[in-house]
């Protein structure tokens, strides 16, 4: 029961390390963002992020979900520098204090298809991966057990607290708490809401880090896994491979070469 | 494999200059996309300055999180879950009931004013990630800006901020203003200032009378992030005056920064229901109360 | 072994002291149970033999503590645990978070304290069959009910094969075959060497699989006794405990001055019968 994207599902993509996705992602938003061209950036979402996402069968979920959280911002950007950017000079028309440029519509462009290429690569790696072999992977490669802990088990008590919220929420409405009036009234109407969930917090952790420490948590020996994440050699080629290219990129657009 | 244990002094230093370096990264990065050439942004073209927003505050926020959660005991780590919900679910029910502040640090400044700017800074960056995982992987970039939160509330507790309750309010106004201020060259450079549909409109009204676009989102963020901080850091205070004080003296952090004043002294436990007389060999070890901070008459648990 | 002398604790910045006068001694391979109303210390009493009082939390702690004649504080944390295992009273905050499938959760502690993960596998699949847990071995510790989730909560720490048990109710969530298989295993823990000691107040199952129980009321350990001679005793209503079904049944019978006031209180179904039985070819 975990709140995260993933979707369980039979494929390459699904298969592939969980390190190896991660690494892939975090390069290629490095690169969108080091080399600037705009073409470059929907280049690889349609090479890359669409027959990947396609592959993986997650294509339907990346559509939903990149309309709902890329659309809205799209439109404010599209809005935002076309109409007001005072630099622009190559102007196409003009709305009182706002003016249509070309400079503004090219910046939108560049802008977006940097944005578009770090959410839909994110929400491919999100959608493929489960999210407890990624925490065991990268625990292998030697990140503390205490960061997987506390992303884990984030990600297993958020269902509980949204219950327990919706719940608190519930019984105040009832005694007749009200979510309307003017936005500081509303915010103090949420103090009742926040209270209990914190007292309710302080409770259980006392419990919950002595229950750990019982179990050898910060115990000093080295620890040892129990799933073991297959990470075979070409995989291990193909992130050296591609982080040899996003440090090449980054050098490069520090030398000024994609100007 | 996990790394190793043993060489835990070795390990104290790599940490702390972890946390160090990362620190440096971050104010290096800001002050570049602050200071660096704003007459190459004035022509539209932000030269290297987004591919720098995105890899100095996200490599900063890493190196902070993962120097800091090796000196994080137990407790506090337990805690940080907890916390990380605590501002997902505030922050999307304040989203859902319309409000017009984010709502959504509750937890990473509990976190800090109880267990220190360090814990705040894991916290913050943690809740990112897992907004990013769970909500929307646009919450990563601003990680930083969490961090930072994280840290200032760490210290207006270490500072006093939190022994009386008009203070606190006033930390979150400072608080509030310099997370405006760190995150407005990510709206300006990664997202071009569309980060929503009001932000946008408040962005676009400052461009419309020419301001740069940086200077549209800092304006933007100065209008939006003190308010949200002052209210978040009052309803805190709220919370935490309301908590028996024995819950609160339970943290280390707050015993020794005395984060909510000195109180009375308390004399040494007096045994008066003895059974027997002390045997000989009777040791007594006495740990951690050392601190000044004292609550009178509450009843232990049992 | 565990032993506890004259050990009193009062709670950081307290001046009273919650716990005065314990004295216990729980041998190998014996079976140890505590009854005691709600409030009374059983909790802290617990963390104080897992090592967890005052080293972690604080407090002031008197007299002697020790487990197979170490004391338990000198020891560090990491090595404190190692000799005893703690099962605490809600298994909703045993379960660590830390894993997405049971038998990770169960091998948690395993892979803290660095055990090999062939030696892992064998123990995780050994005490899934020892608590018949392993249908659920692949579930998300998350989707158990209370019961479940109990028995992997039970699972994680006595996978971590301590020699000293201390179980903090643990069998609250469990319907009446679920206890009593929990006690059974115990019993066959106990068996092998193992010391438990259990806070209880299914008085029913103490009477049959405890050597001893003690009373804990203000602050002290005010009796202890073989569990005939604690159950049967007439103060316990007195220190908040509850006697078996079977005793109270006997002693109403007593007071009504239906039986004879000087014959021993039953304890159990058969004990009933035959106390009812002689009593009645008694008139």
């Amino acid at each position: 029961m975990t709140t995260t994207l993933y979707e369980d599902r039979e494929s390459v993509i699904h298969r592939l390390n969980p390190v190896t996705k991660l690494v892939a992602m975090l390069s290629i938003i490095i690169i969108v963002f080091a080399v600037q061209i705009w073409w470059v950036a929907l280049g690889i979402i349609v090479f890359v992020v669409v027959p990947a996402a396609v592959v993986s069968g997650t294509g339907g979920r990346l559509l939903s979900l990149s309309l709902k959280l890329l659309l809205p911002i799209l439109i404010v950007l599209v809005l935002l520098q076309g109409l007001f950017f005072p630099e622009g000079t190559t102007v196409l028309a003009e709305f009182g204090p706002a003016r249509v440029t070309v400079e503004g519509l090219m910046f939108a462009l560049g802008i977006g298809s940097r944005i578009a290429a770090l959410v839909l690569c994110s929400l491919v790696l999100l959608l493929t991966t489960n999210p407890a072999l990624l925490m065991t992977s990268l625990t292998q490669k030697g990140m503390s057990p205490k960061m997987s802990y506390v992303i884990s088990s984030t990600l297993q008590i958020i269902p509980a607290f949204h219950t327990r919220a919706q719940s608190i929420l519930l019984a105040q409405q009832a005694r007749g708490l009200r979510l309307k009036g003017n936005p500081l009234r509303r915010a103090g109407a949420l103090l009742p809401l926040v209270s209990p969930l914190v007292l309710g917090m302080f409770t259980d952790v006392e419990e919950r880090s002595t229950a750990m420490e019982a179990r050898g948590f910060s115990s000093p020996a080295t620890h040892t896994s129990f799933v073991i994440v297959d990470d075979p050699l070409g995989q291990k080629i193909a992130r050296w491979l591609i982080v040899a290219i996003a440090v090449t990129s980054v050098v490069l657009s520090l030398l000024g070469v994609f100007k | 494999m996990s790394t190793s244990h043993k060489p835990v002094e070795a390990n104290k230093v790599r940490n702390r200059v972890f946390v160090a370096i990362g620190a440096v990264i971050i104010i290096a990065t800001y002050l570049y996309l602050v200071l660096g050439q704003p007459s190459e942004f004035a022509e539209g073209d932000f030269g290297q300055a987004s591919l720098i927003a995105i890899i100095g505050y996200l490599l900063g926020s890493v190196l902070i999180a993962v120097g800091t959660i090796h000196r994080l005991p137990t407790t506090t780590i337990a805690l940080v879950p907890v916390a990380i919900a605590v501002n997902i679910v505030v922050g999307q029910i304040s989203a859902s009931i319309g409000l017009p502040i984010y709502l959504d640090s509750i937890g990473t400044i509990l976190v800090g004013v109880l267990a220190g700017p360090a814990a705040g800074a894991l916290t913050g960056a943690l809740t990112n990630v897992i907004w990013g995982m769970t909500i929307s992987p646009i919450a990563l970039p601003f990680a930083v800006t969490a961090v930072v939160i994280g840290v200032l509330a760490g210290y207006a507790g270490r500072l006093g901020m939190f022994r009386r309750f008009y203070l606190a309010p006033i930390a979150g106004l400072i608080t509030g203003i310099i997370a405006a201020l760190v995150s407005s060259p990510i709206a300006a450079f990664i997202f071009g200032g569309a980060t929503g549909g009001g932000n946008g409109a408040i962005v676009a009204a400052f461009r419309a009378v020419g301001n740069s676009l940086l200077a549209s989102t800092t304006f933007q963020g100065l209008l939006s992030d003190p308010l949200d901080k002052v209210i978040t850091f009052t309803i805190v205070v709220i919370i935490l005056f309301a908590l028996p004080s024995r819950f609160r003296s339970r943290f280390p952090f707050v015993r020794e920064y005395n984060v909510f004043g000195k109180q009375s002294e308390l004399a040494a436990p007096t045994r008066a229901t003895r059974s027997g007389a002390a045997s000989t060999d009777t040791t007594t070890s006495t740990v951690g109360d050392d601190s000044a901070s004292a609550d009178n008459g509450t009843t232990p648990r049992g | 072994m565990i032993e506890l002398r004259d050990v009193a604790y009062a709670y950081p910045d307290t001046d009273r002291y919650v716990l005065d006068g314990i004295d216990l001694t729980v041998a190998r391979g014996e079976v140890v149970g505590v009854v005691g109303a709600s409030g009374v210390g059983k909790t802290t009493l617990a963390k104080i033999i897992a090592g967890f009082i005052p080293n972690v939390e604080g407090g002031t702690l008197d007299g002697s503590v020790t487990v197979d004649t170490v004391p338990i504080s000198s020891l560090p944390l990491a090595e404190a645990v190692a000799q005893v295992g703690l099962v605490i009273q809600n298994p909703f905050n045993q379960i660590s978070g830390a894993k997405f499938t049971v038998r990770e959760e169960i091998a948690f502690g395993l892979e803290n304290t660095g055990v090999p993960r062939e030696e892992m596998i064998t123990r995780v699949s050994d005490v899934a069959k020892l608590l018949r847990i392993e249908h659920l071995l692949d579930r998300s510790p998350y989707a158990l009910s209370g019961g479940q989730m109990q028995l992997v909560a039970i699972a994680s720490v006595i996978v971590m094969g301590t020699p000293v048990l201390v179980m903090d109710e643990p069998t609250s969530q469990l319907d009446p075959g679920g206890s009593r298989m929990v006690f059974d295993i115990i019993s066959a823990l106990t068996d092998a060497g193992t010391s438990v000691l259990i806070f209880e107040h299914k008085v029913e199952l103490l009477r049959e699989h405890a050597d001893r129980i003690a009373v804990l009321a203000d602050g002290r350990i005010v009796h202890q006794d073989t569990p005939r001679a604690v159950l049967t005793d007439d103060r316990l209503e007195s220190w908040s405990v509850g006697s078996t079904r079977y005793t109270r049944a006997a002693r109403a019978a007593r007071d009504a001055g239906l039986t004879n006031p000087e014959a021993a209180l039953p304890v159990s179904l058969s004990d009933s019968t035959d106390y009812f039985t002689t009593q009645r070819a008694g008139r």
